[in-house]
């Protein structure tokens, strides 16, 4: 008697632990937004769905272009889906409707290090129409866009790593803008300590990304290119991170936090460190583009007193800036490839990404919006930086595809390590060189 | 309990009646169709990643998968223990003596740990009998992930139980407004984890627009910019309070309603025996309490063993839990096989706690 009943209460509670494992390996994605209950079904419309970010104004701007596309367009639908700001998470989502080969997005927003990931689930744009337009958009985010022959994705915008600056206290306390790392540090520090003095304590000298993520990999990959540091991994798959410039400069940055920088900085992402910014408490600011027009906005205690620069220069006597950006491409698995990729070019339109760069100012992939007067009068900074965003320095998804993301990966984690104090710099990277050849095979 | 099992009477199981059988027989019965669903639900997905943990194969990709036998596991798992020789000064000869603190000064891990066929990497240095030893492990983020989630299952739940404990017994006392007090104990633990997780995000924010920053700041304790996310020793720490915050209730839920299968009796013969309250609560209330909180404990653990969002949404890739480094070596880096892999280890792990729970506390024993 006992024994049976043991033996089936020890079946149940297997039974039970089975079921959490199930739960486990089916785990639904936590992030999945809820699909909007179909309406207006009755005229057969087509829907399109745009998976899109929400960084800023960039949904709003996104829905604002549905709008004029669907008003022109009396047959289709397009509906925009709201994705996490984390780049990692928003790739997570999206791995999970091209494993499914679902049709329920049509075309992506997808960042400029994976089209050369995800290219096997995306339709080449050349056969739709994309090849005459092509030409107008950089030619470098292109020529990344561009695999196999197949192009995957139409540049949307662009961005490059800037330096915020606070031109009110610049004056203030009579300084210069930055141009190297060691002026940054002296300002920043003056500044910080004055404006303490004077009685806000919740004023700090720079803030940048230094969570754990793919944007911790942009601020290193500046830092370390900036010091004549390399690209970690050239475009020849060399590996090419253990070097002293790197070491270098990571021990620098790893100095800022706690003493130009919030000890927190090494949990902010691009919105942690633009709330500390807008809300006036800080000094400098590494961001995207477009944190400029909501810098500028009647709501944030910057607005008029602050302008953009380069980043600043370690050892090669130059800032770098990575090379960021966003690019619209259509899901292999779509119901209706043709309208999906007029959609897309649509969205990618010289009018559109015109109509984003004066109310969102995100920086246009098309060369002549940089000339075009109305972009140039609401973000004036398109033009004296030009040579920034033109020239930014490209993270080695290319070369280390389909592993860019390990790669990233480790080291991001890697440098994390060395801003908290876990590790050294020269230890550290030593062990990313061995870590990277493990992963890559170079 | 375990001892009320030897004193029944061996008797009763050679002359089971015909009716206890067909009863038993009955039961079987009556269980075939919850054990075809859960066949059908639990067992062939579990099966799959079995079976996907023995190959390489890559998530969202048409690559080719191919059967690589144990070598997921061994990739995941292997470790290696390495003495570290003291470093040697290359002019003199001896051992080389750091100049601003006095000690030795060892060979660095990363020389002495084995590359082939794995590569192991640095996890913790210690010394032992006046050794200094290296532990390496093929995949130290795995191995941290098992400890962090290990480390918070014992303290969350060890937290949630005392407190379920405290706040069943105040709720299961007369008192007005119980009702609505047990009510609302339960907002936190209805509250979806995603969301609640946000929550304490703003309020461990890194400055003073965090409730916890301010507060500190103005009873004098810390300068306002205590990173609890993103500092190591900080992280665990907040994990845990996230927990308990959120499951305590649920705790004190199940504890209550052990409580109040408790006969009154009990408590009025203990008065007139002269027992106090605490004799009351050690001799009366616990031991019968006992089942209540061995369900509730299993339930617990199992659960906290399988974190996944608190730690998602606000460590993300700096601290990992095991279901969370699960997610992130499937989605990730989409190494499905090596996540498959990883899913039986989490599997195996809740399996140990599971069964020494039953040993433990006798959960499966017959109250009859």
């Amino acid at each position: 008697m006992f024994k049976n009943k043991k033996l089936l209460a020890m079946f149940t509670v297997f039974m039970m632990l089975f079921t959490l494992l199930a739960g486990c390996a089916a785990e639904a994605p936590a992030d999945v937004p809820e699909e909007e209950p179909a309406v207006e079904e009755t005229e057969e419309k087509v829907v399109i769905t745009i998976a899109a970010g929400a960084v800023g104004q960039e949904l709003e701007l996104t829905k604002e272009a549905a709008a004029i596309y669907n008003e022109a367009n009396e047959g289709v639908e397009v509906r925009v889906l709201d994705t996490p700001d984390l780049a990692q998470d928003r790739l997570g989502l999206y791995l999970q409707f091209f494993e499914a080969r679902s049709a329920e997005v049509d075309v992506y927003q997808i960042d400029v290090i994976w089209p050369g990931d995800l290219a096997e689930h995306f339709v080449d744009l050349n056969q739709y129409g994309a090849a005459s337009v092509v030409n107008d958009h950089f030619p470098a985010i292109v020529e990344n866009n561009t695999v196999d022959g197949k192009l995957v994705a139409i540049p949307w915008f662009t961005d490059a790593g800037l330096l915020y600056y606070r031109t009110d206290l610049l004056e203030k306390y009579d300084r210069q803008p930055p141009t190297t790392w060691d002026e940054l540090e002296e300002t920043a520090k003056i500044i910080q300590d004055g404006e303490r003095v004077e009685g806000n304590q919740d004023f700090v000298g720079y803030v940048w990304q230094g969570n754990s993520y793919e944007g911790l990999t942009c601020n290193a990959l500046e830092w370390i290119a900036s010091n004549d540091g390399g690209t970690i991994i050239s475009p020849d798959q060399e590996i090419t991170i253990n070097n002293q410039n790197a070491v270098e400069i990571i021990e620098k940055a790893a100095g800022w936090i706690g003493t130009i920088s919030p000890r927190g900085v090494t949990g902010m992402a691009e919105e942690d460190a633009r709330a500390i910014w807008q809300g006036g408490n800080a000094a400098f600011m590494r961001n995207w583009p477009y944190a400029y027009s909501l810098s500028n906005e009647d709501d944030s205690a910057v607005k008029g007193v602050f302008d953009v620069s380069a980043l600043p220069a370690g050892n090669s006597g130059a800032g770098a800036a990575t090379l960021g950006g966003w690019q619209l491409a259509v899901s292999k698995y779509s119901e209706n490839p043709e309208i999906a990729a007029d959609v897309a070019l649509f969205m990618a339109s010289y009018e559109m990404q015109k109509m984003r760069a004066i109310k969102g100012s995100f920086n246009p992939t098309i060369k002549a919006l940089y000339e075009d007067p109305e972009v140039l009068e609401a973000s004036p900074f398109f033009g004296s930086l030009y040579d920034v965003f033109i020239n930014a320095v490209a993270r080695p998804s290319t070369a280390t595809a389909p592993n860019y993301n390990s790669v990233s990966t480790a080291f991001f984690r890697s440098v994390h390590g060395v801003l908290t104090g876990d590790s050294g710099a020269a230890d550290a990277l030593e062990e990313l060189e061995l870590d990277l050849e493990d992963l890559t095979g170079f | 309990m375990i001892e009320t099992k030897k004193k029944a009477p061996l008797v009763s199981r050679s002359k089971r009646s015909d009716l206890a059988k067909r009863e038993e027989s009955l039961a079987y019965k009556l269980l075939i169709p919850t054990i075809i669903i859960l066949l059908l639900i639990a067992i062939y997905p579990l099966g799959q990643v079995f079976v996907t943990s023995f190959t390489d194969r890559q998530f969202a990709s048409g690559q080719e998968t191919s059967f690589v036998g144990f070598e997921n596991y061994r990739r995941l798992l292997s470790i290696t223990i390495k003495e570290l020789p003291p470093a040697l000064d290359e002019e003199t000869g001896d051992v080389k003596i750091d100049s601003d603190t006095g000690k030795v000064v060892y060979e660095r891990p990363i020389q002495i740990l084995p590359r082939e066929p794995y590569r192991y990497r640095e996890y913790k240095q210690f010394n032992f009998l006046g050794n200094r030893y290296v532990l390496g492990a093929t995949d130290p983020d795995f191995i941290d992930a098992i400890r962090n989630t290990v480390t918070f299952t014992v303290i969350s739940v060890f937290l949630e139980l005392a407190l379920g404990l405290g706040i069943a017994l105040v709720v299961n006392s007369h008192f007005k407004g119980r009702g609505a007090i047990r009510a609302s104990m339960l907002i936190p633990w209805a509250v979806i984890t995603v969301v609640s997780a946000r929550m304490w995000e703003w309020m461990l924010a890194s400055n003073r627009v965090g409730f916890f920053n301010t507060l500190l700041y103005y009873l004098g304790l810390g300068d306002g910019q205590i990173a609890f996310l993103a500092s190591s020793n900080l992280q665990l720490a907040a994990m845990v309070a996230v927990d308990v915050w959120k499951t305590t209730p649920f705790m004190a839920l199940l504890l209550l309603a052990g409580l109040q299968t408790i006969p009154n009796e009990l408590y009025e013969a203990g008065d007139i025996d002269g027992a106090g309250k605490i004799r009351q609560f050690i001799t009366i209330t616990l031991p019968l309490l006992k089942p209540a909180m061995a369900v509730a404990l299993v339930f617990r653990t199992l659960d906290a063993l399988r974190v996944f969002d608190v730690f998602q949404v606000l460590l993300g890739q700096s601290k990992y839990s095991m279901a969370s480094y699960n997610y992130f070596q499937l989605i990730g880096n989409r190494n499905m096989g090596l996540a498959s892999a990883i899913g039986v280890v989490i599997f195996l792990i809740i399996f140990v706690f599971a069964i020494s729970y039953i040993k433990m506390l006798g959960v499966d024993s017959d109250e009859a």
